[in-house]
């Protein structure tokens, strides 16, 4: 352990002495970069008829916490579904899961985000830029992507011949987290090579709470610290580019290992013993999941005046398993000679391929038009059962016009037409026939019960589609509308599962039958912005005729550790809601910002409000620059959702204080931070341990260190 | 155009409030267990023939619906392991619906029984024991306890002697 630090301290001193005497030009050039994007945010802003918003690198510095969907968090409708201290998914106006698409490089991101204990794998020191488009984009980025996509995007290339790098540094409290990343790039000529390392470890993460009621058991949490949530990630990527004339291209290769501990405490049946301290916070024992995402994505384009091609393509490998000393339920099943304790395995391969071109006849039309096809394999392993193995299949093709009616007025209009195919191999657990059998249940019922996944093969048609508006009122006003119709792909989990699933505790049963989810959804976003002032309002509302949830049957499972069998169901549902947005300069050197948001669900059908509905919030903070230091302080509110589903728990809203303190020199970027300054113990709604009670971390003062590194070479 | 739009954005924060003006909810409340008997870390007799003296309130909001007990080993804190020669692993399932046609939509149901009966051959240990109930619209609740199967335990029905 020592080693790695002294290492990297070592690795510091030497590069600090290397690039001392460069102070001068690196400090200008930062600067000269924070603008170049600011106003790129602006520009992307006036092209996309939906509400997008633009994390750049100031931005996600800014607002660091080691994981990137807890940095977007601050991005106005973006909420992070966490697991713990170290996993996230992203969850966009209320749509989580399969419904928001990551997209990197051009390719989406494949793991398992149809599960709920799954994380985001993307390592989150080696994100430089994210476009976030709120509201439908099937049509441009096909089923997945109904409630919004994260772009990912590759930073820009340096115009100079520059070797240039940057080490980062992060400790976290909360959860004795220390993670070291190092960048380093040459850009030579037409060509741009970037490499970058990242690793991060942390402890058992602490709660300011001495007990946790997991399955109607209350139990104590020793040192107020939760048992066996410690966690480490090792990241690798390499980035390589070619710039000439109208040619450019690259290549990215990522490797993403996560391995993190389940909390003893809400895994299984509840079992106090199972929860006393062992001495040691920061080893991951069983039960504890491990994720390995192999990335690798080329993407080449070929632009003239008026015409652009662009090709991307994509190959990925997400090797998920979980481990847990072996058990079974039906008491019949010997542990498997290797491996004994895994418990599940996926290894889930996708293929991507798209071309997407754009024309532009004359000033006033752009014509975009595209095709993609996505292949999926997925393999499973482990002695016991989530998800059949199965093959999808799945192309689309689209066409957007963009007609610039006069200066300030630009309307668009687009549509998609997508087929889908997915074969699910099907799953027969003999061990749970058996154990029916002996239970004397008839063979009617044991037929019933032994497809923990049934074979199901079908086929899908979809259409989106979209009309957007963009008015440029004058200088200071922007409005934009768009209407969409979009679509998502029944997931292999809704088509075919049959059996409990071991950390939701219930019985969860697919239906082979279920359409795709279909919806209309419209948006609207104002922006006004005017020296020392910016206001947005972004209204929504979605209405969907076929929205998949888990419906209580009220019908009692025979599986042991079941109650009722929940059904993927499809339903009306309406979401809407809207985030607001206000900036004040007071002077140069203090700003006040306001974010505001709120979601409504319904289901039409229930009429209930949909799970995991994320509560209202308001942050409000202010900054103060001055020199080379900014202070900020921020009060976040976060409202009490009352508004739940069936047999979901209304969480309690807080009130939180964060704040931080910045010193940005030439040689470094100091930042010192402290989150939930008053310890105070509340619930996310959103979080996966959230069934189990289990508060959110506790105060957290974090360190960040970020070294930029510059040479210019001839 | 200023108005086109202008109307377009009124039209949408209408629709808006209409639909979150409805507040015409069914029922999310979870029904409400209240066990009597068995408490956690009771100590059950194999062979008994009075069987587990059971005793539960259940009550809800809005309608009943069903409960459900279940029994299973809990041999080494969840992780039920490896067959056993000549004792059999307890296990005991079974639901029972808490209204009839007389009183189809009952809000409070008071249950006594002694149903469950551990046979000779049981293997001794640890068990859990829980308890489910559902409403009619589909909430549901639930218990888990930590009771014990031994040889050893009080053979009478359960009951204190007063009643």
């Amino acid at each position: 352990m020592y080693f790695r630090y002294i290492t990297v301290i070592m690795v510091f001193a030497h590069l600090q002495s290397l690039f001392a005497e460069k102070q001068d030009t690196s400090s200008v050039t930062i600067l000269k970069e924070v603008t170049v994007m600011g106003s790129y945010g602006r520009d992307i802003d006036r092209e996309i008829t939906l509400p997008v918003a633009v994390a750049d690198k100031k931005f996600l510095t800014e607002h660091f916490r080691g994981n990137i969907m807890q940095t977007l968090e601050y991005v106005g409708g973006v909420r992070s579904m966490d697991i713990g201290s170290g996993f996230s998914k992203p969850m966009i106006r209320g749509m989580g899961f399969n419904r928001i698409a990551v997209v990197e490089n051009g390719i989406k991101h494949e793991g398992q985000q149809w599960g709920s204990d799954h994380g985001l794998e993307i390592d989150a020191f080696a994100v430089d830029r994210v476009v976030i488009r709120k509201g439908p984009s099937s049509l441009l980025f096909g089923s997945d992507a109904m409630g919004g996509v994260i772009e990912i995007q590759t930073p820009k290339t340096p115009l100079e011949n520059l070797f240039y790098g940057e080490v980062s540094i992060l400790g976290k409290s909360v959860n004795e987290t220390f993670a070291e990343s190092v960048m380093m790039g040459l850009k030579r000529g037409v060509y741009n090579v970037k490499f970058r390392f990242t690793s991060q470890d942390y402890g058992d993460y602490k709660i300011p709470a001495d007990t946790v009621v997991y399955l109607t058991q209350r139990m104590t949490v020793d040192n107020r610290k939760l048992k066996n949530t410690a966690g480490l990630e090792r990241d690798a990527s390499i980035l390589m580019e070619y710039e000439k004339g109208r040619h450019s291209g690259n290549i990215t290769i990522s490797n993403t290992f996560q391995k993190s501990g389940f909390f003893t405490g809400a895994h299984g049946v509840p079992d106090a013993t199972r929860l006393r301290d062992d001495g040691d916070n920061r080893n991951i024992d069983l039960p504890y999941s491990t994720v390995n995402h192999l990335k690798i994505t080329a993407q080449r384009q070929l632009k003239n005046d008026n015409f652009a091609i662009t090709w991307n393509l994509g190959y990925q490998n997400n090797r998920r398993k979980e481990l847990s000393i072996f058990h079974t339920h039906y008491g019949n099943q010997a542990a498997p000679t290797e491996n004994p304790d895994l418990e599940l395995y996926f290894s889930l391969v996708t293929l991507d391929m798209a071309m997407k071109s754009e024309w532009l006849p004359c000033d006033r039309l752009k014509h975009s038009f595209g095709w993609d096809v996505q292949g999926q394999d997925n393999n499973i392993a482990g002695y016991s059962f989530l998800l059949p193995e199965f093959k999808r299949f799945s192309a689309g093709v689209f066409y957007l016009a963009s007609f610039k009616m006069t200066d300030k007025l630009t309307f668009d209009g687009g549509l998609r037409v997508n087929y889908g195919k997915i074969k699910l191999s099907g799953y027969s657990d003999i061990y749970l026939s058996d154990y029916l059998y002996r239970r004397g249940y008839p063979d009617s019922v044991t037929d019933e019960y032994r497809w923990r996944g049934y074979p199901v093969e079908r086929a899908f048609s979809d259409l989106a589609a979209s009309f957007g508006l963009i008015w440029q009122a004058n200088d200071y006003g922007l409005l934009k509308v768009n209407l969409g119709r979009s679509f998502r792909m029944p997931g292999a989990n809704e088509l075919s599962s049959n059996g409990v699933h071991h950390s939701a505790f219930r019985h969860e049963q697919g239906t082979p039958v279920l359409d795709s989810e279909k919806g209309w959804q419209a948006d609207v976003a104002y922006t006004f912005q005017n020296d020392g002032i910016g206001l947005s309002l972004s209204p929504f509302f979605n209405l969907f005729e076929n929205y998949i949830y888990l419906k209580p049957t009220g019908l009692w499972s025979l599986l042991p550790h079941a109650g009722q069998i929940y059904l993927y169901t499809g339903a009306r549902a309406v979401f809407t809601g809207a985030e607001a947005e206000l900036n004040i300069d007071f002077t140069k050197k203090m700003t006040y910002h306001f974010a505001g948001e709120y979601v409504y669900t319904h289901n039409l059908d229930e009429n209930t409000p949909m799970s995991f509905s994320p509560p209202a919030s308001i942050r409000n903070s202010l900054i103060l620059r001055h020199g080379n230091i900014r202070l900020s302080a921020e009060l976040q509110s976060i409202a009490t959702q009352n508004r739940v589903s069936k047999n979901e728990d209304p969480t309690k809203g807080t009130n939180l204080i964060h704040l931080s303190a910045t010193l940005i020199t030439a040689l470094a970027r100091v930042s010192l931070s402290v989150y939930n300054l008053t310890d105070n113990a509340y619930y996310n709604h959103l979080s996966f341990y959230r069934k189990a009670q289990i508060p959110e971390p506790g105060r957290n003062v974090q360190l960040l260190i970020n070294i930029p590194l510059k040479r210019k070479m001839k | 155009m200023r108005t086109i739009i202008f109307t377009c954005f009124c039209m949408l924060s209408c629709l808006a409030l209409t639909i979150t003006g409805c507040k015409d909810e069914s029922d999310t409340q979870k029904p409400v267990i209240n066990l009597i008997e068995p408490v956690e870390g009771d100590v059950i007799k194999i062979g008994s023939e009075h069987g587990v003296h059971f005793e539960a309130e259940f009550s809800d909001n809005e309608a009943l619906a069903s409960y459900k007990i279940s029994v299973h080993p809990n041999f080494d804190g969840h992780q039920h392991a490896i067959l056993r020669s000549g004792a059999v692993d307890f296990e005991f399932d079974k639901s029972w619906l808490l209204y009839d046609d007389d009183n189809p939509e009952p809000k409070n149901v008071s249950v006594h029984h002694h149903e469950i009966k551990v046979p000779e051959d049981a293997t001794p240990g640890a068990y859990h024991l829980m308890v489910y109930c559902t409403d009619k619209a589909g909430n549901q609740s639930y218990l888990a306890l930590n009771v014990v199967l031994s040889h050893e335990g009080d053979d009478d029905d359960g009951h204190d002697d007063e009643d």
